[in-house]
C-alpha cells in the first residue's frame, strides 16, 4: 500500500498481515516499523553527507593555499559547518539507523513505541537546524560571536544558542535510541537467553552512546551556564574533560557501530561466521568499560593534570579497549576466512580473500574500511595517545589525518556500504550503474587514504598546524611561513578533491537509484546471498573454529610489523628533540 | 551456532578456541604491557615528557608576573627580552604571545610559564631551520603551567598558536632567540 504523501514509491514494500516481511539477502523477519524509520534516518543521513560534502570542498581548497578558496572568518564557519555535518549528523543518523538494524530487525521484533523515534527524529531535527543557524549566523567578532568549530571551547566566545541547539540535538538522539533498548528489554523478558552477537554488539554501541551524550549533556549545559555567567567554575579545563566525554565518545560509538556492521555484512554477504563467541564477546565488553577513556587522549597536554592521571587513564585503563579492537582485528578476518573455507572458498593462504564478492560495494566497503582504520586510524590513534609522543601530534594537521582515517576511512566507508544495503534490500532499488557502485570506494577510499596519509606528513614532518585558515605561503605579520611544506600540499590538494569526487559520486550513485533504480521484487536480491547460504553457519556438526586462519595470521603478523616499525620511527623522532619537562 | 544474526546455542562460552588466535590474543596482550611499560619508564628516563607543576592564577596577577618578568629583562635593540633569570614567560592572548620575543641560551635550563590572560591557545614551536622538530603544548586561562626547556641547538624559533582563538588566530606568532650558551 503506498501512502498518498509516498511520491517515489519509497515506504511501499509488501508486508504480511502481522506487518512483516522476509528478507531473502539476510532471512530477518523485517517488521514496517523497523524498516521505514530505518529509512527516514538512513535517507536523512545520506543528506548531511552531502551537506559536510560540500563544505569539505571549501575547507580543502582554503587549506591547499595554491587556491586559497575563503578568507578567514569564512573558512571558520564552513569548517564548523563540514565538522557538525559530517561527525555529527550524518554519522549518527546512521547509528539510529543501524540500532535500529541491529536490535528488532535482527530479533524479527517490532519497534516499540515508534512515535518516540518520530519524535526523537524530530528533536534531532530541530537541534541540528539550531545549530546551523548559529554557525552560520556567527559574526566573527573574536571577542563576542565566534565561530564554534567541534569544540566550542569554553571560554572561547560563542553564540548561547549553539549549545543550547547540542543540547536539543542530543536530547533527541536518546529519544531516537529509546525503542532500540525498549526493544533489547522486551526481547530479555520474553525469550530469554543470548542475543545474538551483532544485536549485543548493538546494545554495546547502545550504552556507550548513552554515556557519550550524557558527558555532552553535561558540557554543553555547563558551557551555556558559564555563558550566561552562572557557573564561573565550569571553566576551560573542567569543559574540555566533559566536552571529550562526547566529543571522542561519539567516535566510539562509531567505533563499536562499524564492528558491529563488520560482522553483520562479512557474514551475510560473504559467508563469515563467529569462530569464538566467547572472544568476541568479551572484546565487545572490554569496550564498554574502557573505551570512553580514549577521551583522555586530548588532554595529554594539558596543564593541570597529574603524570599518574594521564599514564592510568591513557594506557591502563584505556589499552583495555586497545586490545578489544586487537582482538575484533583478528576474529572478524579470522571469521571470514574460516568461513570461507568451511564453504569451499579459500585455497592456499589468501584464496578466501581474493574469492571474495570484490565488486560488491558492500563488502568491499567493510573490507576497505578495516583495513584502513587498522593501519592509518587505528596504529596513529594508539601513538598519539602516548604522553609523550602527543607532544608531537597534538593540534597539528598530523591529528586530522588520525581522524579522517578513523571517521572517515572507518566509519564513513562502512556506512557508505550501509547505505548502499539499504537501497538494495529495504527500499529495493537496483543501483542505477552497478559498475559505478563497484567502483566507488575503490575511488573514494584510496584518494581519502592519501589525503589522510598527507595531513599526517604534514603535521608531524612539517609542523601544520590545525584549524587555520593560512600559515604555509603567509602569516600575517611576520616573514616566517611554512613554505617548504607547499609541495606535499599539492599532493594533498588533488587527493582530496578525488576523495571529495569520489563522495559525489556516492550521494549520486544513493540518490540516482532511489530516485530512478529499477524495483527489485521480493526475492530478487539472489546475487547478494554469500557462497553457499548462510544455513550453514547454524550446523553444530561444523564447527568453525576447526578451519584454518593462518591467512589471518599472517595479515596481523604483518599488521603488527607495521604498527612496532611505525611507533619506533615516532619514538625516534621525539628523542631527537630538545629536553621538554620536569 | 557461529552465526553473529542468530543466538548462540548451547554453552558457547566452553567452545574451544582456535590456537591461532589464542597466540593473537597473548601478542595483543604483550603489545599493550610494552606500550604502557615504555612510556610509564620514559617519564622517568626520558628527556622529552609534557610534564611541569601547574598553578591557579588569574589574569590580574598573570599580568604583573609577566611585566615584572618583562622589567627584569633587559630589553635589546631588537625588542628581545634577555631574561634576568630562568624564569621565561610565554602566556598567549588574541593575537599574540606576551612575553616575546625572548633571547635565550643552549645548555640552560630554563622554566616556561605557559598561559593564556583570555582563551585556549596553542603553544606550537619549532625551529626554522628543521621544521619536523615541533613541539605542541596546550595553554589554558586561568593555569600557569611550569614546564622546564632546555635548548641544545641555536637558532630562530618560531611559536604559532595551534588552537583555534578567533579570527585572527592565523597571525599569532612570536619567536624564541636560542643563541650558543657561554658554558
Amino acid at each position: 500500500m503506498t501512502h498518498a504523501l509516498d511520491v517515489f514509491g519509497w515506504f511501499d514494500n509488501e508486508y504480511d498481515d502481522d506487518g512483516f516481511r522476509t528478507c531473502s539477502v539476510t532471512g530477518f523477519d523485517v517488521h514496517r516499523t523497523v524498516e521505514n524509520h530505518v529509512k527516514l534516518f538512513g535517507v536523512t543521513a545520506v543528506v548531511f553527507l552531502l551537506i559536510g560534502g560540500l563544505f569539505a570542498t571549501t575547507v580543502a581548497t582554503t587549506r591547499w593555499e595554491l587556491i586559497g578558496l575563503l578568507e578567514p572568518g569564512d573558512y571558520y564557519k564552513h569548517l564548523s559547518m563540514h565538522a557538525w555535518s559530517m561527525l555529527l549528523f550524518w554519522i549518527v543518523f546512521m547509528e539510529v539507523a543501524i540500532l535500529y538494524v541491529g536490535g528488532p530487525m535482527v530479533l524479527g521484533r517490532k519497534l516499540p513505541l515508534p512515535s518516540l523515534a518520530k519524535v526523537g527524529y524530530v528533536v534531532m531535527i530541530a537541534g541540528v537546524l539550531t545549530i546551523y543557524y548559529a554557525i552560520w549566523t556567527a559574526s566573527g567578532n573574536p571577542v563576542a560571536d565566534n565561530a564554534p568549530l567541534l569544540t566550542a571551547y569554553v571560554p572561547l566566545e560563542v553564540n548561547p544558542l549553539f549549545y543550547a541547539g547540542a543540547i536539543v540535538y542530543i536530547v533527541g538522539i536518546v529519544v531516537a535510541a529509546l525503542p532500540f533498548f525498549l526493544t533489547i528489554w522486551y526481547e530479555k523478558r520474553e525469550n530469554g537467553g543470548t542475543l545474538p552477537l551483532v544485536t549485543f554488539g548493538a546494545f554495546v554501541t547502545g550504552i556507550i552512546a548513552v554515556e557519550a551524550l550524557v558527558g555532552g549533556l553535561v558540557a554543553f549545559a555547563g558551557a551555556l551556564a558559564y555563558n550566561f555567567g552562572l557557573a564561573e567554575w565550569f571553566d576551560a579545563g573542567v569543559y574540555r574533560q566533559w566536552f571529550w566525554i562526547i566529543g571522542h565518545g561519539t567516535q566510539q560509538i562509531n567505533l563499536v557501530a562499524m564492528i558491529v556492521v563488520w560482522y553483520l555484512f562479512t557474514h551475510v554477504l560473504a559467508g563469515a561466521e563467529v569462530v569464538s563467541e566467547k572472544v568476541s564477546r568479551t572484546a565487545f565488553i572490554l569496550y564498554l568499560f574502557f573505551i570512553n577513556l580514549g577521551a583522555a587522549h586530548h588532554l595529554m597536554v594539558d596543564p593541570g593534570l597529574s603524570v599518574g592521571w594521564r599514564v592510568w587513564n591513557t594506557s591502563y585503563a584505556f589499552y583495555g579497549a586497545t586490545f578489544a579492537s586487537l582482538v575484533h582485528a583478528f576474529t572478524i578476518p579470522a571469521g571470514l576466512e574460516a568461513g570461507r573455507r568451511k564453504r569451499g572458498k579459500g585455497g592456499g593462504l589468501f584464496g578466501w580473500l581474493t574469492s571474495a564478492p570484490w565488486k560488491n560495494p558492500m563488502f568491499s566497503t567493510s573490507i576497505f574500511a578495516i583495513i584502513l582504520f587498522g593501519f592509518l586510524g587505528g596504529i596513529t590513534g594508539v601513538m598519539m595517545g602516548q604522553l609523550q609522543l602527543n607532544m608531537s601530534w597534538h593540534n597539528t594537521f598530523a591529528t586530522v589525518g588520525h581522524f579522517h582515517s578513523t571517521v572517515v576511512l572507518g566509519t564513513t566507508v562502512t556506512f557508505m556500504g550501509v547505505v548502499y544495503f539499504v537501497i538494495r534490500t529495504m527500499f529495493m532499488r537496483e543501483f542505477v550503474s552497478s559498475k559505478l557502485a563497484s567502483f566507488q570506494p575503490y575511488l573514494y577510499c584510496s584518494a581519502m587514504a592519501v589525503t589522510a596519509l598527507m595531513m599526517m606528513y604534514l603535521g608531524i614532518l612539517y609542523g601544520i598546524p590545525r584549524r587555520t585558515a593560512e600559515v604555509v605561503r603567509n602569516i600575517p605579520r611576520t616573514d616566517f611561513s611554512l613554505i617548504e611544506a607547499a609541495p606535499l600540499f599539492n599532493v594533498f590538494g588533488v587527493f582530496a578533491l578525488l576523495a571529495i569526487t569520489g563522495g559525489a559520486l556516492f550521494v549520486l550513485l544513493a540518490v540516482g537509484s532511489l530516485l530512478f533504480g529499477d524495483r527489485i521484487e521480493p526475492g530478487g536480491n539472489g546475487d547478494l546471498v554469500a557462497d553457499g547460504g548462510l544455513e550453514m553457519a547454524t550446523d553444530p556438526e561444523d564447527p568453525v573454529h576447526a578451519y584454518e586462519m593462518r591467512g589471518t595470521f599472517v595479515l596481523c603478523l604483518f599488521f603488527l610489523g607495521v604498527f612496532v616499525v611505525a611507533y619506533a620511527l615516532n619514538w625516534f623522532l621525539l628523542t631527537q628533540l630538545w629536553s621538554i619537562g620536569a | 551456532m557461529t552465526s553473529p544474526i542468530k543466538p548462540p546455542k548451547g554453552n558457547w562460552w566452553d567452545q574451544p578456541v582456535n590456537r591461532r588466535e589464542s597466540i593473537w590474543l597473548g601478542l595483543g596482550v604483550g603489545w599493550a604491557l610494552v606500550l604502557f611499560g615504555w612510556m610509564s619508564a620514559f617519564t622517568r628516563i626520558g628527556d622529552q615528557n609534557p610534564i611541569g607543576e601547574t598553578y591557579r592564577v588569574t589574569e590580574d596577577e598573570l599580568r604583573e608576573k609577566v611585566d615584572a618578568f618583562k622589567d627584569a629583562a633587559e630589553e635589546r635593540e631588537d625588542g628581545a627580552y634577555v631574561p634576568d633569570g630562568d624564569d621565561v614567560f610565554v602566556v598567549g592572548q588574541r593575537f599574540d604571545w606576551d612575553g616575546l620575543p625572548v633571547v635565550l641560551e643552549t645548555g640552560r635550563e630554563y622554566d616556561f610559564h605557559l598561559s593564556s590572560y583570555d582563551v585556549q591557545h596553542g603553544f606550537s614551536i619549532r625551529p626554522e631551520h628543521a621544521l619536523s622538530q615541533q613541539i605542541n603544548l596546550h595553554v589554558m586561562p586561568g593555569e600557569e603551567w611550569v614546564v622546564p626547556m632546555e635548548f641544545d641547538e641555536p637558532g630562530t624559533y618560531h611559536v604559532l598558536c595551534n588552537e583555534f582563538c578567533g579570527e585572527g588566530h592565523r597571525g599569532m606568532h612570536g619567536t624564541i632567540i636560542v643563541e650558543e650558551g657561554s658554558q
